[in-house]
C-alpha cells in the first residue's frame, strides 16, 4: 500500500532529477561544443585562495547630460565598446598570474560570484586611460574600490612576449597587484568561507527555502555562516552541477568576449594611436598660435585672421576626430552587434532555465520533504 | 584646451563682449522640433551675391555720416572719416570675404544637431539638446548657435572682441539660403556685413556604397559593404 503511494512520488522525483541531469543534451541543443564551454580553464580545485573571479562589463562612465559629450571628449558608442573590451584585458591579466580560479567576463554583474571585480571608465582619452575598479567578495567584502590611471601607451594587439609590448600594460598589472594584495590580508579560513558563501548565495538564488536559512546578513549586507548543510546533501550537489552548467554557458560568453578582443584590439589600437596624434597636433597647434603671435597691431587683418586660423585650426582637429570616432564604429560595429546578438541570446537562454531550475528545486525540494515526513 | 564648457561660462563671455548679445537667452532654446530644416547642398549663386567694394562703399558712406569734428563733441555729424576708422572697415571687410569664399556649403541635421560643412575651413557646429544650445569652446573661442525665428544664428567670438555671425535664413519654397556674414571687433566702429546667396542641389547618386573605416580607409562597394 506504502509502495503505491510513494510510487507516484518517486518517480516524481525520478523525472525531475532526470531533467536536471539532462543539462548536457540542453547545452548541445544550444549549439555549444565542448570548445566553447571550456574557454576558461577552471583551476584551483580544492584550493580556497584560488577564489574564481567575475569581471562584470565595465561601466562605460558616459555622462547622461549628452551636451557634455563633446566637451568631455566622451564618445558613447566607443565607450561601450571599451567598457566590453578592457574587461578582457583585465581578465587576460588577472588569469596569467595563476593566481586565481577561473576568470570570467560577465555581461551583468553577479553578486553570487566568489569574488566580483565592476569597473567604471573614468577616462579614455589615447594618451591616458583612468578607471574606477570595486572588488566585492560573495560575503560582501570590499577588497578594492579604488581609481586606477596611467598613460595607456601600450597597444592591446600585440603579445605580450614581443619586446616592444614588455613593460606595458602597467595599469592592469597594477591593479592585478592590488587585488591580490587584498587577498593576501585574509586567511584561509576567511577564503574557504567565502567559497561556501558564494555556492549558498548562488542556491539560495535558486531554491531560497532549501538555502534561506544557511546565512546571515548584516546591516552592512555582509554575510556570514550561519550553518552549513550537510556535504552529502543532495540539493547541495544539484546546485553545484547547475551552477558547472551555468558556468559552462558563462564561458561561451566569455568565449565571446574573447572573440571581440582578437577582432577589434587592432582596430582599437589604431583607434588610440589616432587620438594620440590628434592630442599632438593640438598641442602643436597651441605651440604654434603661441609662437606665432601677431605682430601686426590689434584689428589689422593679419591679427584677425590669426585669431581667426587658431581657432580653425582647432576645430579642424576636433572634427577629424570625430569623423575617426565614425570609421573607428564602421568598422568595429558588425563584430559588436554579432556579439550582442549571441549573447544576448545566451542570456536568454540562462535566464529561461534560470526560472525552470528555480520551480524544479522548489518542487523536488517539497516532494522530498513531504517523502523525509 | 579648457575642458569645461557651460552655457555659464558662454554666456559671460557674450555679455563680457558685448552689450547687446548677438544669440540672447530666448535664441538658445526651442520647444519641439528646430525651427527650420536647412539640410542638404547648396552652391553658391554668385549673381546674387553682394559684391564686396560696393558694401565697403556703403560702410565708408556710414562711417563718414556717423563721424564726428573731433572739436564740437556732441555737435551734429560732419562728412569727414578718419583714415583709422576706414582702415579698420577695411580690414573687417578683408576677414568677411575670406570667410565667406566656400563655393558649397554641406549641411547635415538631425534632431539635435546642425553641421555646416565648408570647404577649407571647420565645419560650423550647432548642438541643441533638450532644445537648448549647448556652445563650443576651445582655447581660442567660443561659438554658439540659436534661432531667430526660422533664422538660424551661429556666433563666433575670438579674442580682441573680434565676433563673426552667421545668419542662414532659407526662403519659403526651400531653394534658396541666404547667409548674411557679420565681423565685428572692438577696433572698428561699425561691423562689416556680406550677404551670399545659395541655391539648394542634388548631388548626383553614386554607384558605390562608401565608408570610411580606420584601417583600410574608405571602402566601397556596388553592393551591401561587408568588413
Amino acid at each position: 500500500m506504502t509502495w503505491f503511494i510513494a510510487g507516484p512520488r518517486v518517480l516524481l522525483v525520478s523525472r525531475l532529477v532526470i531533467l536536471l541531469m539532462g543539462i548536457p543534451v540542453q547545452l548541445a541543443a544550444q549549439g555549444l561544443s565542448p570548445s566553447e564551454a571550456d574557454a576558461t580553464p577552471v583551476t584551483g580545485a580544492g584550493s580556497h585562495t584560488a577564489l574564481n573571479v567575475s569581471i562584470a562589463v565595465f561601466d562605460p562612465g558616459v555622462p547622461a547630460d549628452r551636451s557634455l559629450h563633446r566637451d568631455l571628449q566622451v564618445f558613447p558608442r566607443i565607450r561601450e565598446i571599451e567598457a566590453m573590451f578592457l574587461p578582457f584585458v583585465l581578465r587576460d591579466t588577472l588569469a596569467n598570474t595563476n593566481e586565481w580560479g577561473a576568470v570570467r567576463v560577465v555581461p551583468l554583474p553577479d553578486v553570487a560570484a566568489e569574488l566580483l571585480v565592476s569597473g567604471t571608465i573614468v577616462r579614455s582619452d589615447g594618451e591616458n586611460l583612468d578607471l574606477r575598479i570595486r572588488a566585492v567578495d560573495a560575503s560582501g567584502r570590499v577588497w578594492l574600490d579604488t581609481e586606477f590611471g596611467g598613460a595607456a601607451t601600450d597597444n592591446y594587439a600585440k603579445p605580450d612576449n614581443e619586446p616592444s609590448a614588455q613593460g606595458n600594460r602597467q595599469l592592469f598589472d597594477e591593479i592585478a597587484e592590488s587585488i591580490r594584495l587584498a587577498r593576501a590580508q585574509l586567511n584561509n579560513k576567511a577564503l574557504a568561507d567565502v567559497a561556501e558563501i558564494s555556492l549558498l548565495r548562488y542556491g539560495d538564488q535558486l531554491a531560497p527555502s532549501v538555502f534561506g536559512n544557511y546565512l546571515d546578513r548584516a546591516a552592512d549586507g555582509t554575510f556570514t555562516i550561519r550553518r552549513l548543510p550537510a556535504r552529502n546533501d543532495p540539493m547541495l550537489d544539484r546546485i553545484r552541477r547547475i551552477r558547472g552548467t551555468e558556468y559552462v554557458i558563462t564561458d561561451t560568453v566569455d568565449a565571446k568576449f574573447q572573440e571581440l578582443h582578437t577582432e577589434i584590439a587592432l582596430i582599437y589600437d589604431m583607434w588610440r594611436e589616432y587620438r594620440r596624434k590628434v592630442v599632438e597636433y593640438q598641442m602643436e597647434n597651441a605651440r604654434w598660435a603661441q609662437d606665432t603671435k601677431p605682430d601686426a597691431p590689434r584689428g589689422s587683418y593679419e591679427a584677425m585672421k590669426s585669431r581667426y586660423d587658431n581657432y580653425k585650426l582647432e576645430r579642424i582637429a576636433t572634427q577629424e576626430q570625430d569623423s575617426l570616432a565614425v570609421a573607428f564604429n564602421n568598422e568595429v560595429g558588425p563584430t559588436i552587434e554579432a556579439m550582442e546578438v549571441r549573447v544576448a541570446e545566451l542570456e536568454g537562454w540562462v535566464d529561461m532555465k534560470y526560472a525552470e531550475w528555480h520551480r524544479l528545486l522548489e518542487e523536488l525540494f517539497e516532494v522530498e520533504t513531504r517523502l523525509q515526513q | 584646451m579648457l575642458r569645461m564648457r557651460s552655457m555659464p561660462v558662454l554666456c559671460l563671455l557674450i555679455a563680457a563682449c558685448s552689450q547687446n548679445p548677438v544669440i540672447d537667452d530666448e535664441m538658445m532654446r526651442f520647444e519641439g522640433a528646430m525651427p527650420a530644416n536647412v539640410a542638404g547642398s547648396w552652391q553658391r549663386n554668385y549673381a546674387l551675391d553682394d559684391e564686396v567694394n560696393a558694401v565697403l562703399r556703403q560702410a565708408y558712406d556710414k562711417l563718414s555720416r556717423t563721424s564726428q569734428d573731433p572739436r564740437f563733441p556732441g555737435g551734429p555729424g560732419i562728412r569727414t572719416t578718419s583714415a583709422k576708422d576706414m582702415s579698420s572697415v577695411y580690414e573687417l571687410a578683408l576677414l568677411a570675404e575670406l570667410i565667406t569664399r566656400p563655393a558649397v556649403l554641406t549641411i547635415s541635421q538631425n534632431e539635435h544637431e546642425i553641421s555646416i560643412a565648408r570647404k577649407d575651413d571647420f565645419a560650423i557646429s550647432c548642438a541643441f539638446y533638450d532644445g537648448v544650445a549647448s556652445g563650443i569652446e576651445n582655447d581660442y573661442g567660443a561659438e554658439i548657435c540659436g534661432w531667430d525665428g526660422e533664422q538660424l544664428v551661429s556666433n563666433l567670438i575670438l579674442p580682441d572682441g573680434l565676433q563673426i555671425t552667421h545668419r542662414f535664413t532659407m526662403s519659403r519654397d526651400g531653394a534658396q539660403l541666404r547667409v548674411v556674414t557679420t565681423v565685428s571687433s572692438s577696433t572698428s566702429r561699425i561691423p562689416f556685413t556680406l550677404r551670399r546667396f545659395y541655391t539648394k542641389f542634388e548631388r548626383p547618386a553614386s554607384e558605390f556604397n562608401c565608408i570610411e573605416t580606420l584601417s583600410m580607409k574608405r571602402v566601397c562597394s556596388t553592393g551591401e559593404i561587408v568588413l
